[in-house]
């Protein structure tokens, strides 16, 4: 808090001081580079400052600036932005047109491409286009931003895990996230970040990529059409979501400072009865007991008022041959639930050096160090009918203290050895988890000639976790009372990659432009891990887990794992073509040969190819004035998915306690599962950049679909993976459009949207298969989703429910309940992404919404937690009484359509108001004050905690979608933030 | 141009270095091709192990008790609905898809797998034979309830369809394999391992049931058949390693492996060494919240079968002292049928529900409960007595499969269908002596029947019982008259989708 002053501080003394500066005046003119006409109403700033101007009738402006400025920016609509430095006399500052951008250059998988150049469906995103607020993890950054990409974050723990669907899920089995890579390291998507050893321990296994700082990213690409994933082959299906790091610049070194405070309360609880109208409600249904007198609020007393803090410095500088960047990074996030924290170091060095006289050997390395420290909250989806913290929050008897009058936890008998106070919960429980990461990589290149380039990338991605955690023997939790529970787990991934490219980039004629890559990749995965657990444990001040050798010598658990060796060995080679600048095509190839891949199947081979026409570059077009860009593509190509475990495709024994057993059939036909994408879109850009905008339609067809099929019993286990016959088939249309409607000296008004329409069907399951695990009392042994032919992925397969009997005040079911009815489908149908950025002078209010459609949720908090059931011995939903038709205490909660509810919600994700201060005397430059919001309100029908939610209910290693169940809830947060350069 | 043939030359170098042949090794587990390091033993012990998880109050023990008039696990208002599987088994309304049969009939099929395999381990001739004991009981039941039995010969290749055998043939399957076995098996040693007399008795088993495998509607009972029965047990008796325990749950208490003399075979369960299935959860299935153990509240007994035992029947419940027991203080009945007032076995002081409702359970009970005593309504039943003093969820009582006084029940009933009533009649009353019951004055079908019930229930017989004494289809309480596809359970959905050499059970 104490350098937050000092901030505070800067910012009202720091204007007073600007005005002392001395100044000069800088003459120039802005004009088009392509015919050198000139540019009007362009505008010109003074980079870091608030100062600016526009440019006259004929290109000219002139401005008056301080000593200290550096550099001008000129930007113009639909031109891109030059930042130029400032020079003396009269500066020439040539534009040119964004939509003609020659030299705008994208990072591709494996190198760059001209943009002009691209056929793929991609989205480009940079640092200014990112969320603003809280993030843990760079998929944040990117939610509602893509037409087609779907994020949800899981639920609402610092650094929970989230979902990421990039054109729906295509696979059903094995893994539907998309391949993450971090310049130019892909992620093999695991963390060495240990799971709960137990049933109570926290279940969110957390986001693989939080050792990653969000501050620290440039730009995020995101692949989504075979023309730009194919060259990842077998891990490309998914869609690829490219991530580069920012670099240093030339000039002298550079401190870019920010950091922000802000405060998270829950967004959204859920209604309860208090004392009072509990004891009400007990009286209406002659409960007899059941009224201890007092009035608490347990779920106030579980969740607080938190506070997050996060710092960020960055130097970076160098000169044309050596640029580095150094960043550090720290943050400190509080849980919303009590003891619930995130905290997170980063240190990461980016440098690029050119060696030689002739400057041909280039070098470039990376280097990021992560440590994060975890404390978890008892909030466990796989919980048995005891509850997590938030179900035991949610049901707490409100006539019943908390606490004694000694302050201490009152652990009471009377309400039932099964009633778990949510206090004494926190109070003995502790889960502690902490991960190191490291990715270091080099990169060495060579420029063969001007044209010809050979580049070796070597990297290590080495994490280590540690999990502690215990229960105390007070607790009356269930196996834990009078004897306390204690384990430790460790794991450790290794990951290693050599890559081999060779890239030849040509302007071979005056009107034909080659850009082609070959290259070579080989990757090893490895992951170990132990655990070691014990119980009956003393209270002697100690954490058990620090003397697990107390333990009984019944209770000890010990165990240890290693993965099989996991490898994988790439070709591949890509040609981008580019003739007289209308007609495009890019092909690639992959060969992708995996350990895990069956002997008959070693290899597979991914190929792809992606045509584009510049129709705006047509003569029938030249000089059309309200066109600016007009391109087609067309794409097609096939990619993989081989996210299947390790040993999938030999006869293994596995080894239990003093015996071995075999655990499966190996399949040794197995091999990755194919998408064969077609793609069809059409960029525009028309009245000088004022609306651009790209549509895009896909067909995406998965054959071999990765499955692990019930086995012919009898045999090894209950299941064997192989490539269905089948197919999955996601098909949709994208839309991107993008608006500047106001443009004038002072006010800049741009609404960018889209949005996604999604389908989804699965064929050629032999029978169904069920997941969507429906949890709590009652519900044992209750799977409310289904697998089967001709029905979305995880369609809903429920009893229906028709209403309460008004005699009876029981549940009717149609067909009394003996026929489960499939009733609709958990994945989204639209998907809509809206920001809009608004500036006025220095002032500038960002507002970024996100909204899903078309599906539907289970409410499993409100089905099994809080059920009328429970009056008389806990606390129930509000909503259950003073209803037209009085429910019988003893109605069955049972699974049913009565808590499927439309999952329909449009979010305000942030928003952001910021003042830009610029320059603060010689020294602080560029200094910015922000205050964003972040999940600001929801609007949606559905009852639960919040609609993004999506608590892993898989069964059977199918993963569920859709569910609800006692999660840990989302923050609104406010956030403070300032930054600047030194 | 030399420089580039040099990185080319480089790249190449670099390429070729790092090609790899992609093989997979493991290193936490083992290669079938890697056999020389799995011993036949680690298998054996595997296999033992496969049978707890249907057996031990798993799902072949659900199938085969909350099917008959012994069990219920009624829907108590926000508890124990589960998609109302527990009804759709105590009321016959059970169809392909159903939970607890499909999870039966795959574990059972598993455990075949892993006795199977064993045998393609060059194990021991005493190995073999137990694995095909194992092999053997897992079939049976399979037969029992499915009437086709999957058995797979090729254990390497699974894309060959194991062969089905159905009814008889699976029968002379199971008893050719157990005739060859016996003169391999040890005739002592614990009755966790497979032996001679428990091989008797699943013969027994068999020629008893073998009229039902013809025709389990209208079961005819062959007197070779009923005389074979009668042979096997009277080699287990003359074995005279077997008597009547003086006290009825010395044969399901934790120390039951040294204590019982009835036990011929049994699962192992050891809470020192982490071997055995879940034996804890026969009483936590029934135990209250507020109880010791603090249960899940959930199954009972129907009040017509509490009623068939006499009050001093130690069957019926007894106060039971017993090494891993409460301290009990106020001797109250800690094994049995539970009815009214509950206690603190502890300090003896009287129970209440979670409403602060006396705990009392009551003699009625409904699949469907509505009424405000929905917590406490059902007898409940507890025949293995909790073991107090191990901590894990493993417990040291070991599950009783085969008994003698089931032994000594079916060579009655066997004498009974071939005629014969004295000698059925002396059985019985010396087992009711043994258990403090009564005398009989005559047998008949129905006395035969409920014999069996009070000596045996809950011990997964029931089911069976019922079908071959042409009961299992008359109502009881809480359940209607049905229909006969019910006699056999259905083949589960997701095993008729694969294989193609099994054909759905009539009716379903």
């Amino acid at each position: 808090m104490r350098i937050f002053k000092i901030w505070l501080c800067l910012i009202l003394f720091g204007a007073p001081i600007l005005t002392f500066a001395q100044t000069r005046t800088v003459t120039g003119k802005v004009m088009n580079s392509t015919d050198g006409t000139p540019l009007v109403e362009a505008t010109v700033s003074v980079v870091g400052t608030a100062i600016s101007t526009k440019s006259g009738p004929d290109g000219n402006f002139s401005l008056s600036v301080p000593q200290s400025a550096r550099q001008l920016k000129v930007s113009y609509v639909g031109f891109a932005d030059e930042t130029v430095s400032i020079s003396s006399g009269v500066m020439q500052i040539s534009l040119t047109n964004a939509a003609e951008n020659l030299s705008e250059v994208v990072v591709t998988g494996y190198g760059t491409a001209r943009k002009k150049d691209l056929t793929g469906a991609t989205a480009s995103l940079k640092e200014k286009d990112f969320n603003k607020g809280v993030y843990t993890s760079p998929d944040q950054l990117i939610q509602g931003k893509a037409a087609g990409v779907l994020v949800i974050n899981n639920t609402g723990q610092p650094g929970g895990a989230t979902t990421v669907r990039i054109r729906g899920s295509s696979s059903i089995r094995s893994g539907n996230q998309p391949l993450f890579v971090v310049d130019g390291v892909p992620l093999s998507g695991g963390s060495a970040r240990p799971g709960g050893n137990g049933a109570s321990y926290g279940s969110d296994g957390g986001n693989p990529l939080n050792f990653i700082n969000p501050n620290d990213i440039a730009n995020i690409e995101i692949l989504k059409d075979a023309s730009a994933t194919a060259i990842y082959g077998s891990r490309g299906a998914n869609g690829v979501v490219i991530i580069t790091t920012k670099r240093g610049k030339s000039g002298i070194p550079q401190l870019d400072v920010s950091g922000s405070t802000s405060v998270s309360s829950v967004l959204k609880k859920l209604e309860v009865l208090n004392g009072d109208e509990y004891r009400a409600a007990l009286k209406d249904y002659g409960q007899t007991g059941g009224d201890f007198g007092g009035n608490a609020d347990a779920f106030d007393a579980i969740t607080r008022t938190a506070i997050t803090q996060n710092y960020n410095v960055a130097i970076g500088g160098g000169t044309d041959n050596g640029k580095y960047r150094v960043s550090a990074g720290y943050l400190d996030q509080k849980g919303i639930i009590e003891s619930s924290e995130l905290k997170k170091i980063t240190a990461n060095l980016t440098s690029s050096f050119k060696f030689l006289e002739s400057k041909k050997l280039g070098l470039d390395l990376n280097i990021l160090v992560t440590q994060t420290n975890e404390g978890v909250a008892p909030i466990s989806s796989f919980v048995g009918f005891t509850g997590n913290l938030i179900s035991q929050a949610l049901q707490w008897n409100p006539t019943h203290p908390l606490r004694k009058p000694d302050g201490s936890v009152w652990i009471d008998p009377a309400l039932g050895a099964t009633t778990i106070n949510p206090l004494a919960q926190l109070e003995y429980f502790k889960d502690r988890i902490n991960t190191n990461s490291i990715i270091a990589s080099v990169a060495p290149s060579y420029k063969i000639t001007d044209e010809l380039e050979y580049k070796l990338l070597y990297s290590v991605n080495r994490q280590v976790g540690v999990r502690r955690g215990s229960v105390d023997r007070i607790l009356n939790a269930e196996g834990s009372l009078g004897r306390g529970t204690a384990f430790i787990s460790n794991n450790e991934q290794t990951n290693s990659q050599v890559t081999n490219t060779l890239n030849y980039n040509k302007q071979i004629t005056s009107r034909f432009n080659l850009n082609a890559l070959a290259g070579h990749e080989w990757l090893i995965y490895d992951t170990r891990g132990n655990f070691t657990g014990g119980q009956d444990f003393p209270n002697i001040g100690l954490n058990y887990y620090d003397f697990l050798g107390y333990a009984t010598q019944s209770s000890l658990r010990t165990g240890s794992y290693a993965s099989p060796t996991t490898e994988l060995q790439s070709f591949f080679g890509r040609a981008i073509m580019n003739f007289d600048d209308k007609y495009l095509v890019t092909g690639t190839f992959r060969a992708d040969g995996s350990t895990r891949f069956g002997k008959n199947n070693k290899y597979g081979y991914f190929p792809s190819i992606g045509l584009g026409w510049n129709v705006s570059n047509e003569d029938f077009l030249k000089g059309n004035t309200s066109i600016d860009n007009l391109k087609l593509r067309a794409s097609w190509g096939r990619t993989g998915n081989q996210e299947f475990p390790s040993g999938a495709s030999l006869n293994r024994y596995g080894l239990g306690q003093q015996s071995i057993a075999q655990s499966n059939f190996g399949n040794e036909d197995l091999k990755w599962e194919t998408s064969t994408t077609t793609n069809a879109g059409v960029d525009f850009s028309i009245f000088t950049g004022r609306i651009s905008g790209s549509v895009d339609y896909f067909y995406k067809k998965t054959t071999d679909v990765l499955f692990e099929q019930n086995i012919v019993q009898p045999a090894p286990g209950g299941r064997i993976w192989i490539n269905l016959p089948g197919f999955v088939l996601n098909k949709g249309v994208e839309v991107m459009l993008s608006g500047r409607l106001m443009r004038t000296k002072d006010i800049n008004w741009g609404i960018t949207g889209n949005v996604s329409f999604l389908q989804n069907t699965v064929d050629g399951l032999a029978g169904f298969y069920e997941t969507g695990e429906l949890r709590g009392q009652g519900f044992s042994n209750v799977r409310g989703q289904r697998l089967v032919n001709d029905q979305p992925l995880n369609v809903w397969y429920l009893r229906r429910f028709e209403g309460l009997d008004k005699a009876t005040g029981q549940s009717v079911y149609a067909d009394g309940g003996n026929t489960l009815y499939y009733s609709g489908s958990p994945n989204p149908k639209t998907l809509l992404g809206l920001s809009s950025d608004f500036s006025y002078k220095n002032l500038m209010a960002t507002i970024n919404m996100n909204g899903n459609f078309g599906h539907y949720l289970f409410n499993n908090t409100a089905a099994s937690v809080l059920g009328i059931g429970n009056l008389g011995t806990r606390n129930i939903a509000k909503n259950l009484i003073n209803q037209p038709i009085k429910e019988a205490i003893s109605n069955a909660p049972a699974p049913s359509t009565r808590n499927l509810e439309k999952g329909n919600y449009v979010k305000m994700a942030n928003a952001t108001l910021s003042y830009r201060v610029g320059n603060i005397g010689k020294n602080i430059r560029n200094m910015n004050i922000s205050l964003t919001g972040q999940n600001l309100f929801v609007i949606t029908k559905y009852s639960g905690f919040d609609p993004e939610v999506n608590t892993d209910a898989g069964f059977g290693g199918i993963p569920s979608l859709g569910v609800e169940y006692i999660p840990y809830p989302s923050a609104r947060t406010i956030l403070l933030g300032v930054n600047f350069s030194l | 141009m030399k420089p580039i043939k040099i990185l080319i030359f480089l790249f190449i170098t670099f390429v070729a270095i790092s090609c790899t042949k992609l093989d997979e090794s493991f290193r936490s587990e083992l290669e079938q091709s890697s056999s020389g390091n799995i011993t036949p033993d680690q298998l054996l012990i595997s296999a033992y192990n496969s049978l707890n998880g249907p057996f031990q109050t798993g799902d072949l023990w659900h199938v085969s008790e909350h099917t008959t008039d012994e069990a219920i696990a009624p829907t108590r208002g926000p508890d124990w609905d589960d998609n109302g599987q527990w009804r759709a088994l105590h009321a016959h309304t059970w169809n392909a898809d159903q939970g607890q049969i499909t999870g039966a009939y795959n574990g059972l099929l598993s455990s075949q797998f892993s006795a199977s395999n064993v045998l393609q381990f060059n194990p021991s001739p005493q190995q073999a034979a137990e694995a095909r004991f194992i092999r053997a009981l897992s079939m049976y039941a399979v037969l029992d309830g499915w009437n086709q039995v999957p058995y797979r010969s090729d254990l390497t290749n699974y894309k060959v369809l194991p062969t089905t055998l159905k009814g008889k043939e699976a029968a002379d399957f199971i008893i050719a394999e157990l005739n060859a076995i016996i003169p391999t098996l040890p005739d002592t040693g614990p009755a966790y391992v497979a032996n001679k007399n428990g091989a008797r008795a699943l013969l027994m088993k068999i020629y008893l049931n073998k009229g039902v495998y013809s025709n389990r509607a209208a079961p005819t009972f062959d007197a070779a058949d009923m005389n074979q029965v009668i042979t096997l047990a009277d080699q287990i008796i003359n074995s005279n390693k077997y008597s009547l325990n003086d006290i009825f749950y010395d044969n399901f208490a934790p120390n039951n492996d040294s204590k019982s003399k009835e036990n011929i075979y049994t699962l192992f369960n050891n809470a020192s060494n982490n071997r055995g299935g879940n034996v804890r959860g026969a009483v936590f299935q029934v135990s209250h919240y507020n109880m010791n153990p603090s249960g899940w509240n959930g199954f009972a007994t129907l009040s017509d079968f509490y009623d068939k035992f006499e009050a001093n029947d130690q069957r019926r419940g007894m106060y039971y002292d017993y090494p891993g027991a409460l301290p009990n203080p106020g001797k109250r009945q800690n094994v049995g049928f539970l009815i009214g007032q509950q206690y603190d076995l502890t300090v003896d002081t009287a129970l209440k529900d979670r409403k602060g409702n006396a705990l009392a359970f009551t003699r009625t009970v409904k699949l469907r409960e509505t009424g405000d005593n929905l917590e406490i309504t059902g007898i409940r039943v507890i025949k293995y007595p909790f073991d107090y003093g191990t901590s894990g969820d493993q417990k040291n009582n070991d599950w009783a499969i085969f008994r003698y006084a089931d032994v000594l029940l079916m060579k009655a009933e066997a004498q009974f269908r071939t005629g014969n009533t004295a000698s059925p009649l002396l059985i019985l009353n010396q087992i009711r002596l043994k258990r403090g019951a009564t005398p009989l004055l005559a047998v008949t079908e129905s006395t035969m029947l409920d014999e069996r019930g009070r000596e045996m229930y809950w011990e997964g017989w029931r089911r069976q019982d019922l079908i071959r004494f042409k009961k299992y289809l008359t109502p009881w309480q809480e359940k209607p008259t049905d229909d006969p596809k019910y006699l056999l359970f259905p083949i589960p959905s997701n095993q008729l989708s694969v294989n193609t050499n099994l054909s759905q059970n009539p009716g379903y």
